[in-house]
């Protein structure tokens, strides 16, 4: 019992949280159809907390071309690179992502979370300095404290906050890091990069950008923010993840650093956990030549969006600054977000809640994520859904219609999911969303 | 308790209640998580508006180590002495 003891107020909380009814860290689906339908409790489910931006968990040509991999490689590496060695497609991989970027070197981990573990805790040693973003990702924190920088935080999204910690950094010896996302994983809202390269400019820092949410989602060709900002030529790394626009698993730095190889027998998440298996290495490598070659995706992901976002707004929701494909609605009680959730999840649409402390403040987001396989007919049922019981909850005014008023039931779901059968019976899927 | 550290403790008090958004009253002996119920964040949030309010620089890593009001003043004291 001692043991586990000191987790009694983490589990009094979460008790108090399933007596309400809601249970957000245990949904279990009893089958995925599609990049964004589901089967939750034996009802048809659309899927708005997926981060699949592009949707392309199902596309063929990702699909295919994983099956020949474990025919041709078998399931599984069964060791790390370091050890056991690389496969071809480990390094053509890395030479396919390096190329999408325009730079000169690319390594891949078998998580984003290891990525930034493995970069941030290893660049930055204890003569050096790590400053990080306040709101930043667990990943980035658990990567500081992994490594052995000093860590200085300053406020999120802050350049004076960042240039003043910096200053009073600027006579202590070392290299400074600074690292910040494109997307924040949460609220949405990007990072004001052409100010924070300013600052790091002037401080003769580092700078790495997280594009975990925005790779395949912003930028021309889809690199990110440092793209879209016309920064990249000063973002000296960037991180990013398999897991969202690419769907599969797995994560990457690139960057032109020379030396930079070093780090393969230097960074020990890279080192000490086994690679990537075949069949996700070439989905993935797949799944970025689609993100290539169909640009259109990103312009249908950018539409969705905007009419989510701006629908939410209009209905009188409190939502983040920005509209991103993550939108989160913003709620100051704990227990209405939870009993909010729920019911659209009872009503047919999934979406995530996040509750302090890992939300940046200490209100609980609805987070929803869309994605470009959403009709405009998805969409619009989620906005009249949200809004229907932000009604109900006396959340939104009463005489705010985001569209003409119109019946919604779960019925109104794609004519996809209304006419494709359940493929697999319940069992064996469930635990493949996170 | 010297009158420097009287003072810094008024400081220190005034931070803290600034971050908190209410009243509280330090003692040297006090445990800050425990007595003062902040949780991680709220110690982070702390320690960056005291960065702000003395002008220095507290990696967090520094912070670790701070258990009671009485050690946070003395790291407050040696950070500021070196700065
Ligand atoms: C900003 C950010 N960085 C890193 C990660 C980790 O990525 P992964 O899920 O691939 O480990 C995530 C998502 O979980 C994220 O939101």
């Amino acid at each position: 019992m001692s043991l586990l003891s000191k987790f009694q107020p983490l589990a009094a909380r979460y008790d108090a949280l399933r007596e309400s009814g809601a249970d957000p860290f245990s949904v279990k689906f009893d089958d995925i159809i599609s990049s964004v339908e589901g089967v939750l409790k034996g009802k048809r489910t659309l899927l708005f907390g997926t981060n699949n931006y592009l949707g392309l968990t199902f596309d063929p040509h990702s699909m295919e071309r994983s099956i020949d991999a474990i025919r041709m490689h078998g399931t599984g590496t069964t060791g790390s690179r370091i050890a056991n060695g690389s496969y071809d497609g480990h390094a053509e991989l890395e030479r396919a992502i390096a190329d999408f970027y325009g730079r000169k070197h690319c390594m891949v981990f078998s998580t984003g979370y290891q990525a930034n573990l493995a970069m941030i805790s290893t660049l930055v040693g204890k003569d050096d300095h790590l400053v990080i973003d306040a709101d930043s990702h667990a990943s980035i924190y658990d990567a500081s404290r992994l490594g052995h920088a000093p860590v200085v935080r300053f406020r999120h999204n802050n350049p004076d906050d960042l240039a003043k910690r910096l200053a009073r950094l600027k006579d202590q010896p070392g290299e400074k890091l600074i690292v910040v996302e494109g997307i924040y994983s949460m609220l949405g809202d990007t990072a004001p990069l052409k100010e924070f390269v300013d600052v790091k400019k002037e401080f003769g820092a580092y700078l790495m950008v997280d594009e975990a949410h925005s790779m395949g989602v912003l930028g021309e060709r889809g690199r990110g923010l440092a793209e879209r900002e016309g920064v990249e030529d000063d973002v000296d790394f960037v991180v990013g993840t398999f897991s969202k626009s690419l769907a599969s698993v797995g994560g990457y730095c690139v960057s032109s650093m020379e030396g930079f190889e070093i780090l393969r027998i230097a960074a020990r998440p890279y080192m000490f956990t086994a690679s990537l298996p075949p069949a996700i290495i070439a989905s993935t490598t797949a799944a970025l030549e689609t993100l290539r070659a169909e640009p259109q995706r990103r312009e249908k992901l950018t539409a969705n969006s905007r009419r989510f976002y701006n629908g939410l707004k209009s209905a009188g929701f409190t939502v983040g600054p920005e509209a991103n494909p993550i939108v989160a609605v913003i709620i100051d009680k704990v227990d209405v977000a939870a009993a909010f959730w729920k019911r659209l999840v009872d009503e047919g649409m999934y979406l995530n809640l996040a509750l302090p402390p890992a939300t940046p403040s200490h209100q609980a987001f609805l987070r929803s994520s869309v994605s470009a396989a959403h009709t405009f007919e998805h969409i619009d049922f989620a906005i009249e859904l949200m809004t229907r019981v932000g009604r109900e909850f006396g959340l939104l005014p009463e005489n705010v219609h985001p569209f003409p008023p119109r019946v919604v039931t779960a019925e109104r779901l794609s004519a996809r999911a209304a006419t494709m059968p359940v493929r697999r019976p319940a069992a064996d899927v469930g635990a493949g969303m996170a | 308790m010297s009158e420097d550290q009287t003072a810094l403790l008024n400081e220190v008090s005034d931070v803290l209640e600034s971050v908190l958004n209410k009243k509280v009253e330090l003692k040297p002996e006090m445990n800050i998580v425990n007595d003062l119920g902040l949780d991680s964040i709220a110690v982070m949030n702390f320690t960056m508006a005291l960065e702000d309010k003395f002008d220095i620089s507290i990696p967090l890593n520094d912070m670790a180590s701070v258990v009671t009001v009485q050690d946070l003043l003395n790291t407050l004291e040696t950070l500021r002495s070196a700065a």
